[in-house]
């Protein structure tokens, strides 16, 4: 019998061969073991979403009957899943395959914290009264397209503050990647878009914070730390009308940013506590 | 002049967009402070737990409860400032384009702009007009004819509407604080505890310590917790009957993520708890050795029959520290302070004993009570309306720019030909423009010009 946890095993081994592939394709400077990195992306995404659904078609059986959406360990299994869909449908979007590394990698990194960390609780538990709404996957499944398109953007800042700092040296093993000023577009698209994301996740855990504890606002660590991240995004989305503003300085604010948004996953569950407590380990 | 040049500074700091990254920046910033330092907390607790230094800081800048401080008040209110200035510089601008129409195209201004190309079509113009016209319109928006005469000028836009979106977002951030601004002042946040069977208006206010009358009455039939089989809490439910004047209005059950509104008020499901009522104490005299029975109502100073004493219980507990249930009891004898201590209502623990007295809990009256918090908003529908203007507007942002593209051609004389000029410009994602705008051209030159093969020399 083919079980959810089985298909993420496989799912976490997928994205570190993906990772490879595309890591190796940047290193010999070859497309076509980056295309088979794709091909690779694309398989696991697929599975991984069998898993997902079936992992929801088995807290049924077990008479609970909600989305795989609810835990620490759902929620990094979806953060994989949504970095990997939005990389690749830009790769398909745009054409630029030299990117994959760095999505690959965060997506295999999530899964295998979600499977091999201790004390990481990958039971399907029931929901919690305060838990318990249709707001859990709108709000959960917005947050985290935003979060993963500031990862994508995580990424390509790297990429982008590296190649900066080489260029005019003869080193060509970023030849394969697009110009700077590519690069730094991409970087703004893939913003703005977790921009809007995130927006829509902060107003949905707004409406649904309201429904739940009369509140659509109460400063609490989670919603503050969102907030956070959205302002330093919203400075990043303003400063490139700036001159002089565009490239690095946006790169740098691009991973600023991502630092925040992992502070506003991990961070405030494990340091800081408050009303989303119930996404710990346990 | 000294003050006009202020007043003209301070208007201009206010427009800069500058102001607007280092006030999103200044507000993360506090922000972070607020988080690590816990909010809310009292002022004992942290004269405790702070050095007197720090103390010092903390309270001068309400570092303990920041978000209402009236400096980070003052950011929101210069960043609204912010907001409404550069709106006020900006969209007059934003309108004269959006109101501009061409009468003209002038073809060394475009080929000034830095995407543009030039070709001669194999064609005479009125063939030109229709291929480049079936061509252009897909991706770049029909071509609409200027009215001139020796030469053909078209336009193309798409996305006009799309630099309204910035306006969109900014208006709708204000909407959302003005929201927020009329809920602080017209609604009030409280709680209810009420008591199962019984029945109250009274609402605890949040940040006040005064509270406030309903209209109509709460009561709470019944509350019940539900579990699922591993022992975790499956729903919170109060079946509440409204009453006003006598008259029974509205019953129903209130759960978690399931709010009830009556005349403006929601009501929450949010806690619930155990409370005493009352409880039957024996009280032994250890002095006189006299044994005195009394039932205590809880919070109410007794007196203790036969002497001047008085004894209250101030504090209950379901379950203190894993011992039982438990009353904090403090005896006031006069000429002293009062005396307190736990005292365990099932057990015997060191005697049992406050101040000249050995207490022991015969019998008690405890309750369920249902936690409600109490709202009224009426600034909620603001924020709600914002929140969405806010996605719309973002959304278009994203997916929608300003693309036009400008298109000037001429027969040559003496000839069949017709040279084409276009250009084109846009607001955002320019890289993508110059490559769509490029496989235009690359397509208008492959299917009008004699090199593109399918003319005939």
């Amino acid at each position: 019998m083919i079980t959810s946890s089985i298909l993420l095993a496989i799912t976490t081994f997928a994205y570190l061969l993906c990772a490879l592939l595309y890591l190796s394709g940047a290193i010999f400077r070859r497309r076509a073991i980056m295309f088979w990195g794709s091909v690779t992306g694309a398989v696991t995404l697929a599975l991984q979403l069998v898993a997902m659904i079936l992992r929801w078609w088995e807290s049924y059986r077990m008479g609970y009957g909600h989305a795989p959406l609810s835990n620490l360990y759902e929620s990094l299994v979806f953060a994989a899943w949504a970095i990997m869909f939005i990389y690749l449908v830009m790769e398909y979007r745009t054409k630029e395959r030299a990117l994959g590394v760095f999505p690959a990698l965060f997506a295999f990194l999530a899964m295998a914290y979600a499977s091999f960390s201790t004390g990481m609780n990958s039971k399907i538990q029931p929901l919690l009264p305060a838990l318990k709404s249709n707001w859990l996957i709108a709000h959960v499944v917005t947050c985290f397209i935003g979060y993963a398109a500031f990862a994508v953007s995580f990424g390509i800042s790297i990429l982008y503050i590296a190649k900066e700092s080489k260029q005019g040296t003869v080193d060509g093993s970023n030849s394969l990647l697009p110009d700077l000023r590519r690069l730094d577009e991409l970087n703004y698209q893939m913003v703005l878009f977790g921009f809007l994301w995130l927006s829509l996740g902060i107003i949905t855990g707004s409406v649904w914070a309201d429904l739940a504890w009369g509140a659509y606002w109460s400063w609490d660590p989670k919603e503050t730390w969102s907030l956070i991240t959205w302002l330093i995004y919203a400075a990043l989305l303003h400063a490139r009308a700036m001159k002089g503003w565009r490239g690095g300085r946006v790169a740098w604010l691009s991973v600023i940013g991502f630092g925040c948004v992992l502070f506003t996953y991990f961070g405030v569950n494990f340091l800081l506590g408050g009303l989303h407590s119930y996404a710990n380990m346990k | 002049m000294r003050k006009k040049g202020f007043w003209q500074g301070l208007y201009q700091n206010l427009a800069s967009p500058k102001l607007t990254v280092v006030i999103f920046l200044v507000l993360a910033a506090a922000s972070v402070v607020g988080t690590l330092l816990p909010q809310g907390q009292d002022l004992v607790h942290l004269q405790r737990h702070y050095g007197p230094r720090a103390f010092w800081f903390i309270t001068t800048f309400g570092l303990h409860d920041l978000y209402h401080t009236g400096w980070f008040r003052l950011l929101l209110l210069i960043l609204c400032a912010n907001l409404i200035i550069c709106t006020v510089e900006r969209l007059p601008k934003t309108l004269k384009i959006f109101r501009h129409h061409e009468e003209d195209v002038d073809p060394e201004k475009l080929l000034r702009c830095s995407l543009n190309c030039r070709f001669t079509s194999a064609f005479p113009r009125g063939v030109t007009e229709a291929r480049l016209n079936s061509i252009i319109s897909q991706g770049f928006g029909d071509l609409q004819r200027l009215d001139t005469v020796d030469h053909l000028a078209l336009v193309a836009e798409k996305g006009r509407w799309s630099p309204f979106m910035v306006y969109v977002v900014h208006a709708s951030v204000l909407l959302v604080l003005l929201g927020a601004l009329v809920g602080s002042i017209f609604g009030f946040k409280g709680v209810m505890n009420i008591l199962e069977g019984e029945a109250t208006n009274e609402v605890m206010l949040e940040d006040s310590d005064k509270g406030l009358s309903l209209p109509f009455q709460v009561r709470c039939d019944r509350f019940e917790v539900s579990y699922y089989d591993n022992g975790m809490p499956r729903e919170f439910r109060s079946d509440l009957t409204l009453t006003q004047g006598g008259q029974e209005v509205l019953k129903r059950e209130l759960r978690v993520n399931d709010p009830l509104t009556y005349e403006g008020v929601t009501f929450y499901q949010a806690s619930y708890g155990t409370i005493l009522k009352d409880a039957d104490v024996e009280l032994t005299d250890r002095e006189s050795g006299a044994v005195r029975r009394l039932k205590i109502p809880f919070r109410e100073w007794t007196d203790i029959p036969g002497t001047k004493d008085k004894v209250q219980i101030l504090r209950f507990s379901p379950d203190f520290q894993g011992l039982g249930p438990a009353i904090g009891v403090l005896i006031l004898r006069e000429g002293h302070e009062p005396i307190g201590s736990w005292i365990l209502m099932d057990k015997e623990f060191h005697g049992n004993v406050v101040a000249t007295y050995r207490v022991k809990v015969i019998g008690s009256q405890v309750a369920q009570y249902t936690g409600l918090q109490v709202r009224r908003d009426p600034g909620v529908w603001l924020v709600w309306l914002g929140f969405a203007a806010i996605i719309v507007g973002i959304g278009l942002i994203y997916y929608v720019s300003h693309r036009r593209l400008w298109v000037w051609a001429e027969e040559d004389t003496g000839s069949e030909t017709t040279t084409v000029i276009i250009a084109g410009r846009t607001n955002r994602s320019e890289i993508s423009f110059e490559q769509d705008f490029k496989r235009l051209c690359d397509r208008l030159r492959a299917e009008l010009t004699e090199e593109g093969g399918s003319g005939t020399k």
